[in-house]
């Protein structure tokens, strides 16, 4: 259902994604892993939409649609959603009003009425219960002054409440206590499906134990220079990222 | 002489065969003269240098002594708070929608069309400071209309607020005051709304006077929400004797043209003073806001925040002066502007100015300008919320802040509605 074909991509003059090539079908699970500045973040801002990354060639196929001709918000509403790395702080615009804003846009999006008010209020109160996560978080400012742990789970709420097609998980085991990691990889087990497919970004083995991926991928110096199953994770936490460099897979320019 | 003046001329003529009170014409004329000597302002004087009164010139605005039959009372729902409620349209009190017939005890209220010729000369001693804020302030002393006289006994708290409604029928120009006495100890909260229902010319022109004796207390918010072709010149005055508390939470949201000239001067040791101001304009609007406070004895403090949001071809001015007098000592003042521009075309000139002559203070200033933050608009995108949803959704959480620090529960969560939909609770 997602299709990358030699993606390239930059960020102002500085050309950071340089031919990425990635299948995922529905119900797969892939990770990706890779030396810092390597371009993953990158690569997950492209999927949402965001504007200051400038595809500069390659494709990006959503269901066989263009995705590089859809908004973010269209994206959002068409089941795409990215767990931020570095989730944001919006002082003044309560979660709750967020969570039930962007709820409603997708129903909207798919021809559901608007949910009211109460099943609204049960159904996130269902999933706070997942994520272990205390009410009175409802009706805070989003993430405004919540520690790095809870604003992950947050994101993990979200995502447990707008229930997407493909969840991009970026770095959303850093931070994380074990017991938190526990939480939040029981979350998102539990929306794994045969029709939802996820891309965990991550920089530990320890999340893939709890969230069992189907491929790994390395991602280093803008290409996906690996891949491979599961063991592919346990041989990167052995062995580190230094192989690359001697492999001269990095590519050119690092 | 411009169109504006002319009509003025005619509108004096006209008081000058009103029913005979000396005193009160005399007072008059010599707030004419003194206008003819401060002159109409312009841009070539430094408080008026970004703010040009030329399309006010133009307009010839009588002043309304009928209202227009045809004139609907705007919806008040918006009072969901108790309050006494004084209603004005064009400028007239409108007794048969206010409800003052029953004044609680320990306040007064006097209106300048019912006051005895002793009682309009006291009423204009105490707006001497108020009309010296700028030459429409002797415009005002030269064509007032109608005003209000509020007195606030020793000691008395009023629980509930006062609310001066203001709505216009047809075009007009309005020159009213507003004095409020505070005895020692007494508290108070105004609530003031600007509205011109239809979009046709007005002007109003305001004076304000606020007298505060030891330890009162007064929260005063003001909605400024003009249509299209409203005008509104304001100057306030404010004195604080010691313990004295001054709230002030002046809301800009909407007009074609809106000045306000606010100076408060904290007089004796320990007086406080907090201004929490909203200015918002778009296309073809104007807001200006010209403050001062003046430390003029020791351990006072003083507390002021401007947030603007300027979109389209919006303009707005801030200016905001604090004096700190030699023997000002252990003063503490703080003053902030922040805005928040949408659009390449909008135009915000924003100067704080510290003078400061005493050497043991706490005094700080910060200003800034600055756009939609580019995270937080791809974040809320990225959950499906539509762009100008997003948009409405970073400016009222920008002036939130604001609003979220009037005291009064009720008059808050209505301009917390004023200011964007409720987007907090679900
Ligand atoms: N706005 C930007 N301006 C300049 N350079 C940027 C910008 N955003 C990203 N980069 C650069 O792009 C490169 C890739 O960054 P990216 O965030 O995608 O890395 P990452 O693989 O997610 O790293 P990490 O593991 O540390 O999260 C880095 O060198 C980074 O400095
Ligand atoms: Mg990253």
């Amino acid at each position: 259902m997602l299709q990358i074909k030699e993606l390239t991509a930059s960020v102002g003059d500085k050309e950071i994604l340089k031919g990425i090539n990635l299948n995922v079908n529905p119900g797969e699970i892939h990770a990706i892993m890779g030396p810092n500045g390597s371009g993953k973040s990158t690569l997950s801002n492209v999927l949402a939409g965001r504007e200051n990354v400038t595809v500069t060639g390659g494709s990006l196929l959503w269901h066989d649609k263009n995705l590089l001709d859809m908004e973010i918000e269209e994206r959002a509403r068409e089941g795409i959603f990215l767990a931020f790395q570095y989730p944001v702080e919006i002082p003044g615009v309560g979660n709750v009003y967020l969570l039930k804003a962007a709820l409603n846009a997708q129903r909207q999006h798919r021809g559901l009425p608007e949910l009211d008010a109460m099943d609204f209020l049960a159904l996130v109160k269902e999933k706070m219960k997942l994520m272990e996560m205390n009410e009175s978080m409802l009706y805070r400012a989003v993430n405004e002054g919540f520690s790095g742990g809870e604003k992950k789970r947050n994101e993990i709420l979200q995502m447990a409440v707008l229930e997407p097609e493909l969840a991009i998980l970026d770095e959303t085991d850093s931070g994380l206590d074990i017991d938190a990691l526990k939480i939040v990889s029981n979350g998102v087990n539990s929306l794994r499906s045969p029709t939802r497919s996820m891309i965990l970004v991550t920089h530990y083995q320890r999340l893939l134990d709890y969230i069992k991926p189907d491929f790994v991928h390395v991602l280093a110096g803008g290409r996906i220079v690996r891949s491979g199953g599961p063991e592919l994770a346990h041989e990167l936490e052995r062995d580190g990222y230094a192989w690359i460099a001697e492999s001269g897979a990095y590519g050119v320019g690092l | 002489m411009n169109p504006y003046l002319e009509q003025c001329q005619v509108e004096r003529q006209k008081r000058q065969t009103d029913p005979v009170d000396s005193a009160d014409q005399q007072r008059r004329a010599l707030e004419w003269q003194r206008f003819d000597e401060c002159g109409w302002p312009n841009t070539r004087l430094e408080k008026w240098k970004y703010t040009s009164l030329s399309s006010l010139e133009k307009l010839a605005l009588p002043t309304a002594l009928v209202r227009d039959p045809g004139f609907v009372m705007g919806s008040q729902d918006f009072l969901r708070a108790d309050g006494l409620v004084i209603s004005w349209v064009d400028g007239q009190i409108d007794l048969e929608n206010s409800s003052i017939s029953e004044l609680p005890a320990g306040v007064e209220i006097l209106f300048w069309s019912t006051m005895t010729p002793d009682e309009r000369d006291k009423f204009a001693q105490l707006l001497v400071q108020s009309r010296r804020l700028s030459a429409l302030g002797a415009l005002n002393g030269a064509l007032l209309s109608e005003g209000v006289w509020i007195r606030v006994s020793p000691g008395a708290c009023l629980e509930v607020p006062v609310f001066l409604i203001h709505q216009t029928s047809q075009s007009c120009a309005m020159h009213l005051a507003v004095v409020v006495e505070m005895a020692v100890q007494s508290q108070l909260t105004i609530c003031e709304r600007w509205m011109s229902t239809r979009d046709q010319p007005t002007h109003v022109n305001l004076v304000t006077a606020f007298h505060l004796a030891e330890y009162a207390q007064l929260t005063w918010i003001k909605a400024q929400q003009g249509g299209n072709g409203s005008y509104h010149t304001a100057g306030l005055w404010a004195a604080l004797l010691g313990h004295a508390q001054l709230r002030l939470y002046p809301f800009g949201l909407a007009g074609s043209l809106v000045r306000h000239d606010i100076q408060v001067l904290l007089q004796q040791p320990r007086a406080e003073c907090t201004i929490r101001g909203v200015y918002r304009v778009c296309d073809r609007e104007m807001q200006d806001f010209h403050t001062s406070v003046e430390h003029l004895a020791p351990h006072c403090t003083s507390d002021e925040c401007f947030k603007g949001v300027l979109d389209g071809s919006g303009k707005a001015v801030f200016n905001g002066q604090v004096r700190v007098a030699l023997d000002a000592q252990k003063t503490q003042s703080q003053l902030a502007n922040h805005n928040l521009l949408l659009s390449e075309k909008a135009e915000i000139n924003t100067k704080p100015e510290l003078e400061i002559f005493a050497d043991d203070v706490r005094c700080s200033h910060g200003t800034t300008v600055g756009q939609l933050d580019e995270n937080q608009w791809f974040y809320l995108r990225s959950r499906g919320i539509e762009m100008e949803t997003a948009r409405h959704l970073l400016v009222h959480a920008f002036t939130r802040e604001i609003s979220d620090a009037i005291p009064h529960a009720g008059i808050r969560d209505v301009m917390n509605q004023w200011l964007g939909d409720d987007c907090y609770g679900a």
